[in-house]
């Protein structure tokens, strides 16, 4: 009956969503004109560039390729230092935001404990494009700029993760210590935190993938990595040069995502020594013969030596601009940040509520609205989408022999998985603002855009996690439909459904927080939502405005962030 | 005296765990507690390593009250007393000679602690290992824990609580979790080790026939209260579970 309720609500939802955003599915067929240009854009991507369309450029000093290359280094070493200075953010974030190092409950540990939650969900309610912007607009351009616009929200989100890990580890190990004489550090140090370690690095190397489409996103705002080249060569009309760095982008992402997925596997499982431990063996040979992985620690040194690569190998993380520069530009910045209206006023801060009310009253609300059902109904779609091929999809349900039991269908079945399962991986492999971008040349500026954008990337991350749920879901009486002949769907839509649901819903509320937190920046493309209010404030100058936008967003985030998790944490219990 | 147990009162909130208990154990002996679940085992144990403390009524171990010690007194106090909890308490994403070391992090500390983590030096490894001979594991000493069985799990925790040093050891239903043969062995390699080490063992079990087997003396828990207390083979041993 719930379940009824919550189908019902969502449908509901969905087409509200639908209804408040004036997505009308005319708007999907594009007109005389731009179906050429569509189809022009849509073909180029079956003849990627590899050297430039520019014909003068051809045979020059520096090569297609080699641009390439320069293009997406620049993007991982953006993402790998980046994720260097958020993992010392979320580290010490993540002890402090925790009570696993408590030797005793205080008063003022629970104040600081509660403080660095909050500074950690404030840091990452606010998108690293906007924070690139602020700091843009405040200390002007420099790759160190962008690295801290990645680091704080990044910073903020592994802080509250890693302190959930630590809180939710099992603390028997940390409590054997304390009981023989440990203190709450050594007990936490030995007890917690290397028994979450497998997860800790987990979540960082998942995080590193994000950085990875966060650093090749920043390039809409002037930073040279992939997504600035995209938006040049589109400029140029060079669609072609557009789909080989697509291409590449996606390729390096999946290639992270499995890498991110062999240490994950050997991080939680260990390998297992290869000889026979006998009794009588020396302790240097069961040294040398114990349970190790070349690839593990190769990967771990690698990404080690990669993010020192990042920091040595940039010339200019401050771009040659001088110090005190960057603070006269502080300082103009923090000027304009002042309200028009105090400014006229002479710094009367009694304006400040009238101007907020008449922007709110003006455009504000509208945006925030439409921002909130751009995340609510994309996820909705999503979810509703990837119901469907979850079914097609999961391992135990797209085999010749269902859930162990042997049944019809068999080669063009599993492979109809496997596509479905390679199709998932490269919608989230796929930076959600890229592929906005890459879908406005297909269908124009239209909110359908947004929409497609945010539930392609989302529905691609909720088949993986949905599809392992449903894999790893333990039903006999899925078995039993199976083994009297019933078919495949009536197994997953009777049994699997209702015995995965509540952790389907928590993986909805988990994407539907993210898709809130991306909808603030996706109108920055062009289609009216927040961030097109940020863009427009940004292009004329208008700190103030753009600075109430960017809060606005913020506060609509940071409710979604902490309604998300009171829904999970209900849904665990 | 080692551990004396002065008219002891534990409650939570209204429901009382212990009631008046008066009780010496002296070092070395072999304890061991039974009754039926929710008869106060657990809370007896937790009260001799202060991990709980009484409501009423004084726990002392060589003649240090557990409720007025505190800070560096209460550090050392402890990391006489190893425990080995019904979970065994392992870290089970190391290696056996890892968790080993983690026998003594209150002796230890952070830095050294680190070391031993991060790389453990010959000497200690030596150690270790002629400790993981003694429970029959030595052959596991750089296995993941969590590739080994249950009854070698069992012997990790063995090791770790010995290489403690203790005087004092602890186990809170340590086999309840394996097969009858596998217990008696475990049970037995406990009871062995302490003995020869003149190690005070209090340990609570289910199965009575252990207790009467392998411990000199055998406590009778039933409501917080102790209903005997003496020779194994007291027949009230076998009354405390008739009533059950």
């Amino acid at each position: 009956m719930r379940r009824r309720w919550f189908f019902l609500g969502a449908l509901f939802f969905c087409f509200w969503g639908l209804w408040v955003l004036e997505a009308n599915p005319v708007e999907l067929i594009p007109n005389q004109g731009g179906q050429k240009a569509a189809a022009d854009f849509v073909l180029s991507a079956l003849h990627p560039a590899f050297d430039y369309e520019d014909s003068e450029l051809q045979g020059g000093e520096i090569s297609f390729l080699s641009k390439v290359l320069h293009a997406l280094w620049t993007t991982v070493k953006y993402a790998l230092v980046a994720m260097s200075l958020a993992l010392v953010i979320g580290l010490i974030g993540g002890v402090l935001g925790s009570r696993a190092w408590w030797s005793e409950s205080r008063f003022s540990l629970e104040v600081l404990r509660i403080g660095v939650r909050l500074i950690a969900t404030a840091a990452r309610s606010v998108h690293e494009l906007l924070w690139a912007i602020l700091f843009l607009a405040a200390f002007g351009t420099s790759p160190l700029v962008a690295v801290l616009a990645m680091s704080l929200p990044y910073g903020g989100t592994l802080a509250k993760v890693f302190s959930e890990l630590f809180d939710e580890a099992d603390g028997s190990a940390a409590e054997v210590i304390r009981a023989t004489g440990g203190s709450g550090l050594v007990a936490f140090f030995a007890g917690i935190m290397t028994r979450s370690l497998p997860d800790l690095a987990t979540y960082a190397l998942y995080r590193l993938e994000c950085a990875i489409r966060s650093s090749a996103v920043l390039g809409f705002v002037g930073i040279p990595t992939m997504g600035y080249e995209i938006k040049t060569a589109f400029e140029d009309g060079h669609y072609r040069e557009i789909w080989t760095y697509v291409y590449v982008l996606l390729i390096v992402v999946v290639f992270f995502e499995w890498w991110g997925s062999r240490i994950r596997s050997l991080l939680s499982k260990g390998v297992t020594s290869p000889l026979s431990e006998e009794k009588d063996q020396s302790l240097t040979d069961l040294w040398k013969g114990r349970g190790r992985s070349t690839f593990l620690r190769a990967s771990l040194v690698l990404i080690f030596l990669g993010m020192i690569a990042g920091w040595v190998t940039e010339d200019h993380w401050g771009a040659g601009v001088k110090w005190e520069q960057r603070v006269k530009n502080l300082e103009r910045f923090g000027g304009e940040l002042v309200p028009y209206s105090v400014q006229e006023a002479h710094g009367d801060w009694s304006q400040l509520t009238p101007w907020i009310e008449s922007k709110m009253s003006a455009e504000g609300a509208e945006a925030v609205w439409r921002t909130f059902h751009l995340g609510t109904s994309s996820i909705l779609l999503a979810g509703a989408v990837s119901l469907v091929v979850i079914l097609a999809s999961a391992r135990t349900l797209a085999s010749r022999a269902p859930r162990g039991i042997r049944s019809g269908g068999g080669f063009l079945r599993e492979a109809f998985g496997m596509f479905l399962r390679g199709s998932a991986m490269l919608a989230r492999a796929m930076p959600e603002y890229i592929l906005a971008f890459l879908l406005l040349q297909v269908f124009g500026p239209t909110i359908w855009v947004l929409i497609f954008a945010l539930a392609i990337h989302n529905g691609g991350i909720l088949v993986r996690l949905g599809a392992e749920v449903v894999d790893n879901t333990s039903s006999q009486a899925s078995e039993v439909i199976l083994s009297q002949g019933g078919s495949r769907a009536s197994a997953f839509w009777s049994t699997l459904l209702p015995a995965s649901f509540n952790r389907l819903i928590l993986f909805l509320f988990y994407r539907w927080e993210s898709c809130i937190r991306e909808a603030t920046v996706l109108g920055m493309l062009g289609v009216s939502s927040l961030g097109f209010l940020i863009s427009n404030a940004k292009t004329a100058f208008y700190y103030d405005e753009m600075i109430l936008w960017v809060f606005l967003g913020a506060v609509l985030v940071f409710v979604g962030d902490v309604s998300s998790d009171l829904v999970r944490g209900r849904l665990r219990r | 005296m080692m551990l004396d147990f002065q008219s002891v009162t534990l409650r939570y909130g209204g429901i009382v765990a212990l009631s008046e208990l008066d009780l010496k154990i002296e070092q070395g002996e072999q304890v061991c507690l039974i009754g039926p679940s929710g008869a106060g085992k657990s809370s007896f144990l937790g009260l001799c390593n202060g991990r709980i403390q009484a409501t009423n009524g004084k726990v002392i171990l060589h003649d240090r009250d557990f409720g007025q010690t505190r800070g560096k007194e209460l550090t050392r106090l402890r990391s006489q007393i190893a425990w080995i909890p019904q979970d065994l308490g392992l870290i089970t994403n190391l290696r056996v000679n890892q968790n080993v070391a983690c026998g003594r992090a209150g002796q230890k500390g952070f830095w050294k602690l680190l070391m031993s983590l991060l790389w453990m030096g010959r000497g200690e490894q030596q150690v270790v290992s002629q400790l993981l001979e003694r429970v029959g594991i030595a052959e596991k000493i750089f296995a993941r824990v969590d590739h080994l069985s249950g009854g070698q799990q069992q012997r990790v925790a063995i090791a770790r609580a010995l290489y403690q040093e203790p005087r004092v050891i602890l186990a809170d239903e340590p086999v309840s979790a394996v097969d009858p043969e596998r217990a008696r062995s475990l049970v037995e390699l406990l009871t062995t080790v302490a003995r020869e080490e003149a190690i005070t063992l209090v340990m609570s079990l289910h199965d009575r026939h252990l207790a009467q087997r392998f411990f000199d003396r055998v406590i009778g828990l039933r409501d917080g209260k102790v209903v005997f207390d003496g020779a194994p083979n007291d027949e009230r041993v076998q009354e405390l579970y008739r009533l059950d």
